[in-house]
Order: C-alpha cells, then sequence, then structure tokens
C-alpha cells in the first residue's frame, strides 16, 4: 500500500518548515517499509538458519522467545532489522524535536491562550511527583519522557508526543491520532447500545488524543483526562480547547486519583497499562472499582497476552522491550490480567478480552491523505507481528462493577 | 548548545532519550556508521522532495520544468562539467581509498608513525 495519511492540524500542534515535514515524512516512510519489506524477512531467516544454528550449538531446538532471541541477534539480516528499526524511531523523535525547538515559545504561547479560553477544567496540583516506572527512563524513546518539565507550564513533552505519535503510528490512528478512543466508543456503542455514561475517566490519556472521541460520542457525558506527565496534561486541555471540545483534564496517577468513589460510569485507558509496572497494574485496577459506580464498566485497550501467541510471535513483539525503551512491554503480557481484575472486585462472568476494530475506515475518503484503498489495507490485515496495530484492531480487556443488589447477593 | 540570534534564557528541547542505547552489531563503529547512513538518506529524501516542489512550484507559474528537464539537452560545456563534478563526488567519497594507495606508495605504515613520533621527541 502507498500509505499517504496527513495529520489533521489544529491550534496547539507544531508545524513544519518544508524541509522539516520532508524529514519527517521520511521517518514515517522508513518506518512503513521496515514493517513491509525488512519485518517479513525475520521468519524465513529464523527458519532456515537461525534455528537450525541454534540447534547445533545446543542440541535441541529453540524452546521460547529467549532461546530465539539467544539466536537471532548474532544473525546480520536480524541487526539490520533491529538497527533500523531504532533509528527509524530516533529519527522520528529528532525530527519533530529540531520542528519544535524553533518555534517553542511560540508554542508555550498558542497553549496557553487555547487553555485560558475554555470553560473545561485544568487540574494541575503543586509538588506532584510522577512514578519512577515513567522517569527512570524515556518510554519509547521519546526525550525528556511525558513528565519532564523545561520551563513554567510547559507543554513541549505533548507537542512531542502529539506530532511523533502520529508518525510512529504512520497515521493509522487516523487524522487526530483518535482510533483507539474511537475504536472503544464504537465497541462500546455497538456492543452496548442502551449504556449512557454520565461521566467518563481515560486514565494515562497523554495528549487527550483518546479521551477526545468519547466527548465527541457521548457529548452529554462529563470526560476526564489524568496523565502523571504535566506537560502532556496542559497540552491535552489547550488541544482540546483547538479542537472545540470540552474535556477537562488533571495530574493524576492511575493508582491513586483524587475523585471519590463512584464518581464514574465509565473508565477507560489506551495504550496506558504496559507502560506501567508490576506493581501499579494491580492497584490501577483497584482505583478502577473505587472510582466506578454500580453497574459501571473497566475498559483496558492495550496488549495481547503472550499465552496466546507462539514463541517466535513472542520474539518478534518482545523487541519492543530491549530496544525501544519498554522496560513493562514483556513482562506486562505475562501478567493474569482477568485474574487482576477478578481480585480488584469485578463480578467474574463480565471479565473478558475481545477485539474492538479500528475505526480508521471511518476516515477514508474524509481526511487528507486518507484514500479510500490505503484506509481499506489498513483496516483488514492479517495479525502479523512487529506490524503497528496488528490485524488491524484493538485488544479490550472489560470488566463490569456489580450492581447494588449483585453484591448484596 | 548555543543558538545565534536567540535569547539564552528560552527554553530549549531536550535532545537525548534516557536509557542505555543498546548496540546492534559486533564490528566497532558499525552502529554509528549506520545510524549516518540513515541521517544522509533522509537528506537525501529531503532534498529530492525539495526539488519535487520546486517542479510543482513553477509548474503553478506555467512552467513545465519537470518535462523541460527531460528533453534538456546538454552541450559539451555542460556535459564536461557534470562528468568533471560526478568524478569529484566520486574522489571525495573514497577518499580512504585514495589515501590508503597514497601510503602503499609511499611505504607509510602505522608501525612507521609511532617511530616518527618516538623519534621527534627526542630530537
Amino acid at each position: 500500500m502507498l500509505n499517504t495519511f496527513q495529520q489533521q492540524s489544529h491550534g496547539a500542534l507544531p508545524t513544519a518548515t518544508h524541509d522539516e515535514a520532508a524529514r519527517q515524512e521520511f521517518t514515517k516512510s522508513l518506518k512503513g517499509f521496515i514493517q513491509s519489506d525488512l519485518l517479513p524477512g525475520l521468519g524465513p531467516i529464523y527458519g532456515s538458519k537461525v534455528a537450525k544454528a541454534f540447534e547445533k550449538d545446543h542440541g535441541r531446538p529453540p524452546a521460547d522467545r529467549r532461546d530465539i532471541r539467544a539466536g537471532m541477534v548474532k544473525n546480520l539480516y536480524f541487526q539490520h532489522y533491529a538497527a533500523a528499526n531504532r533509528i527509524a524511531q530516533e529519527l522520528l523523535w529528532e525530527s519533530v524535536n529540531v520542528a519544535i525547538d524553533r518555534q517553542l515559545p511560540e508554542l508555550l504561547e498558542a497553549s496557553a491562550a487555547l487553555s485560558a479560553a475554555t470553560p473545561a477544567k485544568l487540574d494541575i496540583p503543586e509538588g506532584f511527583v510522577p512514578p519512577r516506572y515513567v522517569t527512570a527512563l524515556d518510554i519509547h524513546c521519546m526525550p525528556g519522557g511525558y513528565a519532564s518539565e523545561i520551563t513554567e507550564n510547559d507543554i513541549t513533552a505533548g507537542a512531542l508526543y502529539d506530532r511523533g505519535v502520529y508518525l510512529y503510528a504512520m497515521g493509522y490512528m487516523g487524522p487526530n491520532n483518535d482510533d483507539m478512543g474511537r475504536s472503544v466508543c464504537n465497541y462500546i456503542r455497538r456492543n452496548m447500545p442502551d449504556f449512557k455514561p454520565r461521566r467518563i475517566l481515560d486514565m494515562g490519556c497523554t495528549v487527550g488524543h483518546s479521551t477526545v472521541p468519547f466527548k465527541e460520542l457521548f457529548p452529554d457525558a462529563e470526560v476526564w483526562g489524568i496523565d502523571v506527565g504535566g506537560p502532556v496534561v496542559r497540552y491535552a486541555h489547550a488541544r482540546a480547547a483547538a479542537l472545540g471540545y470540552e474535556v477537562n483534564f488533571a495530574q493524576m496517577n492511575a493508582e491513586e486519583t483524587r475523585f471519590e468513589d463512584g464518581y464514574f460510569d465509565l473508565v477507560v485507558s489506551h495504550i496506558l497499562l504496559h507502560e506501567t509496572s508490576g506493581k501499579a497494574m494491580p492497584r490501577i485496577f483497584k482505583e478502577c472499582h473505587r472510582l466506578l459506580a454500580p453497574g459501571g464498566l473497566m475498559i483496558h485497550a492495550d496488549l495481547p497476552p503472550f499465552d496466546l501467541m507462539d514463541p517466535f510471535t513472542q520474539f518478534i513483539l518482545d523487541n519492543e522491550t530491549w530496544y525501544n525503551n519498554e522496560p513493562f512491554w514483556g513482562a506486562m503480557r505475562e501478567v493474569d490480567q482477568p485474574a487482576l481484575a477478578r481480585d480488584a472486585g469485578f463480578l467474574a462472568d463480565t471479565i473478558r478480552f475481545d477485539t474492538a476494530p479500528m475505526a480508521v475506515m471511518e476516515f477514508a475518503g474524509a481526511a487528507e491523505g486518507y484514500s479510500d484503498q490505503g484506509s481499506a489495507d489498513v483496516a483488514d490485515r492479517e495479525f502479523v507481528a512487529g506490524e503497528y496495530a496488528p490485524g488491524g484492531g484493538w485488544e479490550v480487556l472489560i470488566a463490569r462493577k456489580a450492581e447494588a443488589m449483585e453484591m448484596a447477593a | 548548545m548555543n543558538h545565534p540570534g536567540t535569547p539564552q534564557d528560552r527554553p530549549r528541547v531536550i535532545r537525548n532519550a534516557k536509557g542505555k542505547r543498546p548496540e546492534f552489531y559486533e564490528t566497532p563503529g558499525m552502529d554509528h556508521a549506520m545510524s549516518m547512513i540513515m541521517v544522509l538518506a533522509n537528506e537525501m529524501a529531503v532534498l529530492r522532495d525539495r526539488m519535487d516542489s520546486a517542479e510543482r512550484v513553477m509548474q503553478a507559474h506555467g512552467i513545465n520544468l519537470a518535462a523541460e528537464i527531460e528533453t534538456l539537452h546538454l552541450d559539451q560545456a555542460a556535459l564536461e562539467e557534470r562528468e568533471a563534478r560526478r568524478q569529484d563526488f566520486l574522489g571525495r567519497l573514497f577518499y580512504l581509498m585514495r589515501k590508503e594507495a597514497h601510503e602503499a606508495a609511499q611505504g607509510e605504515s602505522a608501525e612507521g608513525y609511532s617511530a616518527t613520533i618516538a623519534d621527534i621527541a627526542v630530537s
């Protein structure tokens, strides 16, 4: 497919000169090329060379993803693949960072003006300390991470993420990076047409790209996005205002928020859990349960567990752990998430994994560069490990809190 | 870094991601070489995009630059200028081989170099 997807501009988004835009576009092209042309070679390389060499050396075939990795890291094809992936990631952030640095004073002013003009709440407490799992490494190699503050009322990390994640996702998340939120909303409307949440919380919202669709699709609901990064929360607030939506944002930790018991009917997260930790995950599930009103829903859209996959697929996916500063990526896939949900108090027979199909087809022919063919090609894919959003859908974990009478029973 | 023409106290973005970078190749320096090659490839793509933009801007002003480039006839002076530029570029691209051949012709060696340093230190 020829990927010509273009990000929709808005009042908070950094701009790019001709050459900055070309440089950024190249990183998106490079990621697409690695995925479509280099990634498919890994299977044959493993089967015809690496597995055989491993068996010769060890007297047994590779047993799990660790064995496969031990063999593959010595193979030059894999080295080129992994190096190209890493370099693409570095070039991506660098190409956006240079553009942001050029216009940083103007971006700070634009966001401040947008935030000042919206009635939506912005809650940034004094002295908030982000958790170590977010500050120990700069996740997915984004320089500065989510929480670094380089100036007063900083929004830099938000600006970097908004543009960078568009390139990272190669536009698969739509012109506003909102496919995950949109897909979860669609899933709710299709499968639970009578569910009308009054208040909705999006945990780990970064720039609110997945949060805004909930306001769009449930316009009467009070919608909140929370994140541990101050700059991304401030940017999210400005960004939602720029897009014309009244969405509230706060700097809070999903393990321990400042909302009262039972405040929300729906608590969601999008690719949050794999960026937390083994200790944080059960606490987040418990906090979800506390925050939900009786009958409320918890939906986490994240990575499917490893036990559903063969070892080679696990190995491909686990490259993110080793090469892209995603320390919890692999371990998170080994966590028994349904058990965590049960332990947190959710109704056992409501806990399940499901797939929310991508909403990218909604943009076909309606947004710049989103051709009918290109959008269809993204939506209709077989699962291929190592592709972005493999299989054209998002894995969701769903659980419901008991109604008052179910609790009594 | 000092940016001319901008106030020193304005905020600057963070350029390096925290977390030890993995190395993919056993050959020392190869990771650096690969990333430099990819940066150059990136800049080459930027130049090609810029040329494409120039053609489209000219087209908007009624000049079909792309078509005229296709039918451009190079006279003798232009042919010579281009060939000289290509040879000059190749010479710069392969400067290490030029150097190596020169060293071989001159009988220069690492041992000889060390000997010169030792010699100059005392003489």
